[in-house]
C-alpha cells in the first residue's frame, strides 16, 4: 500500500470517528431551555474538530516514522494524476451541496439545521475525496 | 474507436539491467515504486516523458520497451 493511500485512509477514518458522534448529536438539535443555544453545537463542532486533527495528528507522526524513506518521495505524475481525479470528484458534490445549502435550504429551514447541512456536504465532499484516492491506488495496484 | 492495449518489457529490462529494483528505477526517473509496479502490471500509462526516460535508463528504444498489442483488450484504464 503507498504511503499517499495510507494517508487516505487515515484521513477516512479521523471524518468517520470525529464526524459520525457529531451528527448524531447534532440530529438532536440544541435543547430549547438552555440558556446559550449555540453554545452547544459550537463545542460539539469545536469537539469534532480536535478530536480529527488528533487523529490525523497522530496517525502522520506514526505513518511517518514507520514508513521507509523511499515510500514518502514527492508526489509522482501517477499521484498528482490521481489527486486531480478526486479533487474533481469533491468539487462536485460540494458544488452540488452548496447550491442545495445556499439556494434552496433557506426557504424551508433555519438556524443549525442550514449549518450543519453545508458541513454534512463538505463532510461528504472530503469523504468522496479521499475514497476517490483509495478506490484509484486500489485499482492500479500490481497485486 | 481502436481495440487495443500497450504492453511493456520493463520488467524484462531491469532482469537484463543486473535485477534492478523497482524502487531504483523510479529512482532514476522521479516515478514512486508503486507507479513503476503499476506501469510493469499494464494498470498505468506512464506520460510520454516517462516512458522516454525509462527506455533511456535502459539505453533502448521507446518501442523496445512499450508495445502496443491492437487485438488486446486493455487490462484497465489508468
Amino acid at each position: 500500500m503507498s504511503y499517499r493511500e495510507k494517508i487516505a485512509w487515515l484521513s477516512l477514518i479521523a471524518m468517520a470517528v470525529a464526524y459520525t458522534p457529531y451528527f448524531m448529536f447534532a440530529a438532536r438539535g440544541p435543547s430549547p431551555w438552555e440558556p446559550f443555544p449555540h453554545l452547544h453545537p459550537l463545542g460539539l463542532f469545536a469537539l469534532a474538530s480536535i478530536v480529527r486533527m488528533l487523529i490525523l495528528g497522530a496517525g502522520y507522526l506514526y505513518l511517518r516514522l514507520a514508513s521507509p524513506r523511499e515510500d514518502r518521495m514527492p508526489p509522482d505524475e501517477r499521484d498528482r494524476a490521481i489527486e486531480h481525479r478526486s479533487l474533481s470528484a469533491a468539487y462536485y458534490v460540494l458544488i452540488a451541496g452548496m447550491i442545495l445549502v445556499g439556494c434552496f435550504m433557506p426557504f424551508s429551514s433555519t438556524g443549525w439545521t442550514i449549518v450543519n447541512a453545508a458541513i454534512l456536504w463538505m463532510v461528504a465532499a472530503e469523504v468522496v475525496h479521499h475514497s476517490v484516492v483509495v478506490a484509484s491506488y486500489r485499482l492500479q495496484a500490481s497485486s | 474507436m481502436m481495440q487495443g492495449s500497450i504492453s511493456n518489457r520493463i520488467r524484462t529490462l531491469r532482469f537484463m539491467n543486473g535485477e534492478m529494483s523497482q524502487a531504483e528505477l523510479g529512482q532514476r526517473i522521479g516515478l514512486t515504486r508503486q507507479t513503476i509496479a503499476a506501469i510493469e502490471a499494464g494498470k498505468y500509462s506512464p506520460s510520454l516523458e516517462a516512458a522516454f526516460r525509462i527506455a533511456q535508463v535502459f539505453n533502448v528504444s521507446l518501442g523496445d520497451v512499450f508495445q502496443w498489442d491492437a487485438k488486446a483488450t486493455p487490462v484497465k484504464a489508468s
